[in-house]
């Protein structure tokens, strides 16, 4: 590495895309022949020790449930196999899938953000103990949906002060986790409302709840509560059982495989 | 952006026809030829345009501060306002109310479209309240006659503990979260162990303790060494001038003097400190007749003799063998300096 420095500086400072800079706005992809070159320069067992590095490291950062930067994968872990990412993230994203079950899925293809989530079914009393915030999540997202996809950040707070009030012995401050911590998981989205003086904010499913939540399931839901049939909502069923979006392969790194 | 050359410039031919128009009608108000008569009609221009302007920002104003209540679907006000803002819309000329025109626009369509979308109202309605109610009935709620202060949901009852458990068991099942990682035995904390600064502070104590013993004792030690040596020396003086006494022309052997046939040690010890006495001058070692050494004390004037005449060095050993030969050789069968703690005991 130190070599290929020291030789572009030699020659002279011409753009070279891959010098050793750790912000991801100079990481491109690599070509096809410095991919090859770094095929060349490690061993499968190098490449496949690495890769279950790659998955320790988002194994752990996932207790958090915030999303993987890639910036942080090649900084942290990759280091000198940067090169040879794409290489590297197909083992990964193979072994997510064979090994543990689970899918890591790109979610921002401009900042480059990864997200896991589970490709099985949950089970029925498999889980462990239940996480209150789950049921708060699960409260707003289904309100959202019920409202076709936007809520009032004023709406939906005004909705949680009935149901729990402004402070929680299980979650705090709710205002806080709701805007803060739910927002950064990627499960809910605030947007600003154009237009409006003063500005005013509205919640929508984050991409991981698109990517993690059952319409479905949160209709049928609606249903037991309301002792009403799901499919009286004719909308919201109709959105709920779609059939899913021929979306390209979101979960595959994009670059020119042959 | 002007679309007149001048300002009120009613002869223009690139205005629109509605703006033509009103122009039209304006002449006729004015009884004018067409052509502006002067700074009259500029600042009545001035002045409505400034109106109309005030107009439509209060227009936008009430659009936005209402906007909950131009929501509801049982009212007309949007309309109205739609109303409101052609009839200001007649008076417009220049591109400056245009513009405000077209603000007021954007802010009600986007009105209208929230307007629409709560319209689409195929299927039945959601309504949140209802939804709160159910869910609190789910949770487990236990409603009061009475509204109590303090308690949680506004007075209206209070919730088991478990009710958010309740919901999220219920709710775990709609999420395909991937389980969390955690190592099975947990895992290590780096802490220093506390005991480690117990111990320490025990051991310190004897160590000072134990130091100043220490120096006391040595310097009993250090007295009693010195004094030994001296007191000896003094002492194998006084049993040389005693037998010097006795027989002040009879030669003292040296080595029958020094020598101790019952201890090789105190033989060596002897020669030791009857060398002190030499090397002081308090007693003379010569040679007689036979060049046998012997040893005499010192005479008291002869002192200074001693220290002008050149000094003489000798070193002298013994080795037990050397010893033996010479216990044999002089026949010694009794030591002439007795040793120290013999003569305590006695």
């Amino acid at each position: 590495m130190t070599q290929r420095k020291r030789l572009s500086n030699t020659q002279g400072r011409r753009s070279d895309p891959l010098e050793e800079d750790d912000s991801d706005l100079t990481f491109t992809q690599p070509s096809t022949s410095q991919v090859q070159r770094g095929l060349d320069k490690f061993t499968g067992s190098q490449m496949d020790q690495k890769a279950a590095e790659v998955i320790q490291y988002i194994l752990v950062k996932d207790q958090k449930k915030i999303p993987v930067r890639r910036a942080d994968l090649v900084k942290h872990v990759l280091k000198d196999y940067r090169y040879i990412y794409p290489e590297i993230m197909k083992r990964v994203l193979q072994t997510f899938d064979q090994v543990f079950g689970l899918k890591l899925v790109e979610i921002d293809t401009k900042n480059h953000l990864y997200i896991l989530i589970n490709k099985l079914e949950p089970q029925e009393g498999a889980a462990g103990p239940p996480n209150p915030k789950m049921g708060l999540l699960f409260v707003i997202l289904s309100l959202i949906f019920m409202k076709r996809g936007a809520v009032k950040e004023s709406e939906c707070f005004q909705c949680l002060l009935y149901i729990c009030g402004e402070r929680h012995e299980q979650f705090g401050d709710v205002k806080k986790l709701v805007t803060d911590e739910f927002v950064r998981q990627r499960y809910l989205e605030c947007v600003r409302i154009p237009h409006t003086e003063p500005v005013e904010f509205e919640f929508h499913w984050g991409q991981r709840a698109e990517l993690e939540v059952s319409k479905a399931k949160i209709l049928d839901f609606m249903g037991e509560l309301h002792n009403q049939d799901p499919q009286t909502w004719s909308q919201q069923y109709k959105e709920a059982h779609a059939p899913p979006p021929a979306a390209p392969s979101t979960s595959q790194p994009n670059h020119s495989q042959r | 952006m002007r679309r007149s050359k001048g300002d009120g410039d009613d002869d223009n031919n690139h205005k629109t026809s509605t703006v033509r128009k009103r122009d039209q009608r304006r002449d006729r108000d004015h009884d004018g030829s067409g052509i502006d008569s002067g700074n009259l009609q500029d600042n009545d221009d001035h002045v409505n345009r400034r109106e109309i302007r005030s107009k439509y920002r209060d227009l936008i104003n009430s659009v936005q501060q209402n906007r909950e209540d131009m929501l509801n679907p049982s009212n007309n006000m949007l309309t109205e306002v739609l109303e409101e803002a052609n009839k200001l819309f007649k008076d417009v000329r220049q591109a400056r109310e245009a513009a405000l025109d077209a603000q007021l626009l954007v802010v009600a369509t986007d009105l209208g479209k929230e307007k629409a979308s709560q319209l689409c109202a195929e299927g039945s309605s959601f309504d949140p309240s209802a939804f709160a109610e159910h869910l609190l009935s789910f949770m487990g709620l236990n409603r009061l006659e009475d509204a109590q202060n303090g308690q949680q949901n506004g007075g209206e009852g209070y919730l088991p503990d478990d009710a958010w458990d309740r919901v999220a068991r219920r709710a775990e099942c709609c999420f395909k979260t991937a389980p969390t990682f955690h190592y099975m035995l947990g895992s290590f904390h780096a802490e220093p162990p506390p005991p480690k600064q117990r111990t320490e502070r025990q051991i310190r104590a004897p160590n000072k303790e134990a130091k100043r013993i220490m120096p006391t004792q040595l310097k009993k030690m250090e007295e009693s060494q010195q004094e030994a040596t001296e007191k000896e020396v003094e002492r194998i003086l006084g049993y040389l001038k005693g037998y010097y006494k006795e027989d002040p022309t009879a030669p003292i052997p040296y080595y029958e003097f020094v020598i101790d046939p019952n201890s090789f040690s105190r033989t060596v010890e002897n020669m030791f400190h009857t060398s002190f006495l030499i090397r002081d001058g308090l007693a003379r070692m010569y040679l007689d007749d036979n060049r046998l050494p012997c040893i005499a004390p010192a005479e008291e004037g002869g002192m200074e003799d001693g220290a002008s005449t050149s000094r003489k060095q000798g070193v002298t050993s013994i080795s037990l063998k050397t010893w033996k030969e010479l216990i044999e050789a002089f026949d010694i069968t009794d030591t002439m300096i007795q040793p120290l703690n013999v003569s305590q005991t006695e």
